[in-house]
């Protein structure tokens, strides 16, 4: 039983209990099957993007940043960790327009539909990375155990930034439908707020403070960090990224309880 | 004590005056000051249902049936009042347009069953019943946007029949698909009310309500306007409906 007082109204219902596994898994396989019309050819596709991007930049910064050490690793890693995060907000963005029919119809914990349209997204990454570490352990630079320890803890970091925000985009988007234009400049300018083509020592080291305030900024840095260079983030720069993961998803939630009932009415 | 208590139960829209639904037409009108229009769609709805009971709703067009059962279901919020329900319901509201149009017959029906409550392993176990129940079988792989809207909301009521929970609510349940399936839908319907499901059910015929309602209410704005048994409702809303028809021609 879930009760509560919502705008004078007092409600006690019975809650509707669902199979949350059972219905993403679902999600994640018919949005797969959407996306690239059920053929592996469609994922390769989605897969071949970023690393055409790679083969451009790398062509022509490699000789603009010919003195930064493992300048092509930090490009490539750069590269697919953004696409990640710009693709997994973009679609969380207008994921619960997408499914409106679903929640229309009947009554199920909404934020499935928002964790689920990340699924896409995430495989491509999950692609690359496999690909990149069995580069890694060929090359005889396989991270050690408390580097992919913290890869992998970024890696939720990361996951847990994109929920944050697309759950509070999914709502918004409801009220302000050219929310996904606005949000596609912000990617633009943040492609380049990150430092993702350029290392980030060229900058002077006060900005570097405001760099790292886009989220995608640490992730990039620490998953490079860890994976290329072999070296460790201290323990204060990874409780950071906690904090900052924290209140973004801290954020995202509220925003979303805040106006899930009444983004119903308007779908 | 009834299962389904509701009391003082009211809801508004607020349709603004102009469109703002973009961030663009936000900024550029935000000095310009908005009004909006109430529309009280309910003032004062209060009502019980007992365990085991089956009720009926009726109203005319626009008088907030669908809009109180979307609340009964927590699809919408009420503005104000108190609603307690004390069983899990499975809505079955206009379900014809719930789909992915891109999604064949078995993708739409594993999505629209989880999301009603079925565990993804019951879904798939039931694939082929609600397939046979909807008389789709030769289309289950067929993409939904090459069905019939008929086939459309024969193959959701196959779907919502098949996870009900403890108490039932239908819109209109009975005024879609043909003769045929609506026979099959009102079988399995007896079924249900006799082993023991409560059910809300709204409905524009009267031969609906008085057949399967012990009891009804009459909805009007924005209130419960009359209240007893199936026939009598019945009696009551067609004899509203032919003063409403007559009012005008005398005057
Ligand atoms: N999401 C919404 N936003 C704004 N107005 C709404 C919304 N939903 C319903 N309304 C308004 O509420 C009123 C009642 O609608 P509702 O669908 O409940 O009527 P109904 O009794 O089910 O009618 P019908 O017999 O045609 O099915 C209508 O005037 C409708 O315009
Ligand atoms: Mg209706």
């Amino acid at each position: 039983m879930a009760g509560g007082t919502l705008m004078g109204a007092s409600l006690t219902t019975a809650s509707a209990r669902v199979d949350v596994a059972g219905m993403l898994w679902t999600l994640a396989r018919t949005d797969f099957k959407t996306r690239y019309h059920g053929t592996v050819g469609g994922f390769i596709w989605a897969l071949l993007k970023p690393a055409l991007m790679f083969v451009v930049l790398m062509s022509v910064f490699s000789f603009i940043f010919a003195s930064s050490p493992n300048y092509r690793l930090n490009l490539i890693v750069g590269l697919f960790l953004w696409d990640f995060f710009a693709e997994a907000t973009k679609t969380g963005l207008t994921s619960l327009h997408a499914k409106g029919y679903l929640l229309a119809k009947t009554r199920f914990p909404s934020w499935i539909l928002v964790v689920a349209s990340a699924s896409n997204a995430l495989l491509t990454l999950a692609v690359f990375l496999a690909t990149f570490l069995a580069y890694l352990v060929l090359a005889g630079r396989a991270p050690g155990a408390a580097a992919g320890a913290l890869a992998l803890f970024y890696l939720l970091m990361f996951f847990a930034i994109t929920v944050g925000i697309s759950l509070a985009g999914s709502v918004l988007f409801l009220r302000y439908r050219d929310l996904n234009q606005v949000w596609d400049v912000a990617i633009q300018a943040g492609f380049f707020v990150a430092p993702i083509i350029y290392p980030l020592e060229i900058l002077p080291e006060r900005f570097h403070f405001w760099l790292y305030l886009w989220p995608p900024t640490p992730v990039i840095q620490f998953c490079r960090a860890v994976l290329v260079d072999g070296v460790l983030p201290t323990a204060r720069a990874n409780l950071l990224l906690a904090g900052m993961t924290a209140v973004i998803l801290a954020v995202g939630v509220l925003v979303f309880r805040g106006q899930v009932a009444d983004a119903t009415e308007k779908l | 004590m009834a299962l389904i208590e509701a009391r003082s139960l009211a809801k508004s829209f607020r349709i603004p005056s102009d469109r703002r639904e973009t961030v663009r037409e936000h900024l550029f009108n935000a000095f310009r000051p908005r009004t909006f229009e109430r529309l009280d769609v309910l003032r004062s709805v209060t009502f019980d249902v007992q365990q085991g009971e089956t009720l009926g709703i009726m109203g005319r067009n626009g008088s907030g049936k669908s809009t109180l059962l979307k609340i009964l279901c927590g699809i919408y919020r009420a503005d104000r009042g108190s609603l307690r329900v004390g069983a899990p319901i499975t809505p079955i509201l206009e379900l014809g347009l719930g789909w992915n149009p891109e999604l064949d017959g078995i993708d739409n029906i594993l999505l629209l069953g989880t999301a009603m409550g079925l565990r993804l392993r019951e879904a798939k176990d039931a694939v082929d019943e609600i397939l046979a129940f909807a008389g789709l079988d030769r289309f289950a792989n067929v993409p939904l946007k090459h069905y019939s809207s008929g086939m459309a909301s024969r193959l959701a009521y196959s779907v919502a029949f098949k996870t009900v929970r403890e108490v039932l609510v239908l819109d209109e349940i009975f005024a879609v698909g043909d003769a045929e399936f609506r026979e099959r839908c009102e079988a399995r319907y007896r079924e249900l009310s006799a082993k023991g499901h409560t059910i809300v059910l709204v409905s524009h015929d009267p031969r609906v309500i008085s057949t399967f309602c012990s009891r009804a209410l009459l909805l009007d704005e924005g209130r419960v306007a009359f209240e007893g048994r199936g026939t009598d409702v019945v009696g009551e809303y067609s004899r509203r409906a032919l003063t409403a028809s007559a009012g005008p021609a005398r005057a």
